[in-house]
């Protein structure tokens, strides 16, 4: 066991000896730091006597592990510890029976300070680290702020209506000379022993302390550490308090405005230690701090998250109701704006409607030309009447069409419209005689008729005015040949045989055009014979 | 055996004589077609068309005994009226024109009409009844027959003229004469008056409907 210690406390130091920026790559370190870690935690063990643990075990073990075994143990450690400061609270005497105890103790919270120099940005380090360090403060407050507590509870009576378990002026004062002493470098320590002005610190131990939780909490770079710290310093102190938060304590009004009036102070106090300290400034002083303000104005803005209308795209439900209203918004039309109606418009219009009217120049909508519909078609009429031509004379009709359109015979629409046709020529015809200048004689159209050779009087009215036997026919027309008639008395011997070869010609030729009439039918024939 | 180098090529026999040359027949008439037996059509004659084939007897004949080179005769005790064919009766479809033209006769068809069907191939005849088309009984019946007909037979004229067809109306029996689209156009407009349709919605229809025949 000694001899780990020995390791432990080597790997402790070796830890503090090692440069911040070692935690950060990954390295052999981690092996001290587990060390390290175990040496603590079995340090520790003998103070709380639940801890199912009786080592830190780290072999293959993740930093999260590690972690909920050291809080396994810190638990019920922290809870004693409140229970131990409740009591010497009650009783202050007893604290001077455990100041030796707290020399002791002191020493071991020295070697626990050291590797809380340590930077804890090391992940594998930094929860183990949070937790040492606030196992350190539990116990170190369990010795040493003790005494401090009186003083700084005397502090807190003072200050108890802006003070509470999450804000410490003390602390913040402690913050913002940290800040000072970072900038300007000047003597923090000096610093630090004028602004505490009250609290004495009964041992170099708690300097050290106090200093070295300082420069822990400014090297911390994680404010929650910091915090935590504090935290872990108005835990004890407030214990009595938790029972008794109030709605004040965590929204409280008067804080807010007490805070920056406090801030106020607090910045004009630094400006006033900043700079040389004469109420007085002088005119470049003063512009300085015009343009520090100006900066710090400026600063501010542009932290802060930027005004609605200057974040790009911005949906309803991102601003504020009814703020589109207030702002002068910019967009494109894609319509023409309606015209503005004013007297000189009114005024041309009208001088366009009194011309218009004057010259009747109307702009009337006319109809559009309708197509040229097709002719209507023939539409035919349904005959009523039984039809005169049979079914094969209507189908030989059409098939006679078809082929051949010449020779079909003339339909009933074409009579109709070759009547039409002759009407108007006539009419026509008395047009024009009535018309021109120059006579022209009636078109002789060439008609055939048939002339019988009957008397006139036959052909004409019943009762004849005068009897007159008169021939239709000219006598031309009745005998055409020369005058030379000769009796058969007359006719001589050739004559005759003339006239007669003349004759049989006449019979060859008329027969060869008719030949000879087919035989009877002889069934009919036979039939006949046979009833006769 | 290498007496020749040549291939020994036999000499292929002639033949013994010459393949007879492929023998051209004459088309088959008529009358030859089953064997030089003659064929017989019989078609029986109804009472009431007993006195019109009388009046009309030889304007039957003279078309099928002259044109279609049908022997023809009426069997007065079968009351029948025969065809037969002759020996230089040209084609087997004569014979068959001519018993559709004398049976086209017996059903009421006029004599101008039924030649059609000696003349034309694409002709036929379709009957249909009345009660074919829906049942109608007594007076119903006899109002349908009179909506067919129509006044003095106007709505009958009217369909056969606009259909080019020929329409028989006998009692209850319907006879159809003409060409295939044409009959499907008279007998949709004559069933549609069977249903009950008005005559001048049947006209209106038979418009349209001639309009796009007459193409």
């Amino acid at each position: 066991m000694a001899a780990v210690k020995d390791s432990g406390f080597e790997a402790l130091e070796k830890l503090k000896s090692t440069e911040p920026p070692v935690f950060l790559a990954p390295s052999s370190i981690s092996e001290v730091a587990r060390a390290a870690s175990q040496y603590l935690f079995t340090k520790l063990k003998p103070h709380n006597p639940k801890s199912p643990f009786d080592e830190l075990l780290v072999d293959g073990f993740d930093a999260e592990q590690i972690w909920q075994q050291i809080d396994m143990q810190s638990q019920p450690l922290l809870s004693s510890l409140r229970h131990e400061v409740k009591r010497f609270a009650k009783s202050p005497k007893e604290i001077r029976k455990i100041g030796d105890l707290a020399v002791e103790a002191s020493h071991e919270g020295d070697v626990d300070e050291m590797d809380m120099d340590d930077d804890n940005d090391v992940e594998d380090d930094d929860d183990e680290l949070e937790a040492d360090e606030s196992e350190g403060e539990e116990e170190e407050e369990d010795g040493e702020e003790e005494e401090e507590d009186e003083e700084e509870e005397e502090e807190e009576e003072e200050n108890e209506g802006i003070e509470d378990k999450f804000f410490k002026i003390k602390d913040l004062e402690d913050f913002l000379e940290e800040g000072e002493a970072q900038e300007y470098g000047t003597d923090y320590k000096n610093k630090k022993g004028l602004s505490k002005g009250k609290n004495q610190n009964l041992s170099d131990d708690d300097d050290d302390y106090d200093e070295e939780d300082e420069e822990d909490e400014d090297e911390d770079e994680d404010e929650e550490d910091e915090e935590f710290g504090a935290f872990a310093g108005d835990d004890n102190e407030d214990a009595d308090n938790l029972g008794k938060a109030r709605y004040e304590d965590f929204f409280g009004g008067k804080k807010k405005e007490t805070k920056r009036t406090m801030k106020d102070a607090i910045e004009d106090e630094e400006a006033g230690d900043g700079n040389q300290g004469t109420e007085k400034l002088s005119t470049h002083e003063k512009e300085l701090l015009k343009l520090q303000s100006k900066i710090e104005q400026m600063e501010k803005a542009n932290l802060d998250p930027k005004h609605w209308t200057m974040q790009g795209e911005v949906s309803a439900t991102k601003r504020p109701k009814n703020s589109a209203l207030e702002v002068d918004l910019d967009f494109e039309h894609n319509a023409r704006p309606p015209p503005v109606i004013t007297e000189e418009v009114t005024a041309s219009l009208e001088d366009m409607i009194k011309s218009r009217i004057i010259e009747a120049r109307f702009d009337d909508v006319q109809r559009a030309p309708s197509l040229p519909t097709k002719s209507k078609r023939q539409a035919k009429e349904l005959d009523d009447s039984k039809s005169k031509k049979g079914l094969a004379e209507v189908y030989e009709e059409e098939y006679v069409q078809k082929s051949n359109p010449a020779f079909a015979p003339a339909t009933f629409s074409d009579e109709l419209k070759k009547e039409a046709s002759m009407l108007f020529k006539k009419l026509c015809l008395k047009l024009d005689a009535l018309s021109h200048f120059h006579f022209t004689p009636k078109p002789v159209i060439e008609e055939m008729s048939i002339q019988t050779n009957v008397p006139a009087i036959a052909m004409e009215e019943v009762a004849p005015v005068a009897v007159s036997d008169a021939a239709m026919l000219a006598p031309e027309e009745i005998f055409a040949g020369t005058g030379k008639i000769k009796d058969e008395s007359e006719l001589t011997q050739e004559e005759r045989k003339r006239r007669r070869a003349k004759k049989k010609r006449k019979f060859k030729a008329e027969s060869a055009n008719h030949p000879v009439k087919k035989a009877r039918d002889t069934n009919t024939e036979i039939h006949n014979t046979g009833n006769e | 055996m290498a007496d020749s180098t040549q291939m020994e090529v036999e000499t292929a026999t002639k033949p013994a004589a010459p393949l007879p040359t492929k023998p051209i027949f004459k088309p088959l008439k008529a009358h030859e077609m089953s064997d030089g037996k003659v064929q017989f059509r019989k078609i029986p004659v109804p009472p009431n068309r007993y006195t019109p084939l009388k009046k009309a007897w030889l304007d039957i004949y003279t078309p099928v005994y002259d044109q279609m080179k049908v022997d023809i005769r009426m069997n007065l005790k079968a009351r029948k009226v025969e065809l037969k064919t002759r020996h230089d009766t040209p084609d087997v479809s004569n014979l068959q024109k001519s018993a559709d033209f004398v049976h086209a006769f017996m059903l009421g068809f006029d004599i101008p009409d039924a030649v059609a069907l000696l003349r034309m191939d694409e002709l036929y005849v379709e009957s249909f009844e009345i009660k074919d088309v829906k049942t109608l009984k007594g007076e119903h019946l006899s109002r349908a027959i009179g909506r067919l007909s129509g006044k003095g037979g106007k709505t009958k004229f009217a369909i056969e003229n606009s259909t080019k067809t020929r329409i028989v109306i006998a009692d209850t029996r319907i006879h159809i004469l003409g060409a295939f689209t044409n009959i499907k156009v008279a007998r949709s407009s004559l069933c549609s008056l069977i249903m009950g349709s008005p005559a001048g919605k049947v006209y209106s229809k038979l418009r349209n409907v001639s309009a796009r025949l007459a193409e």
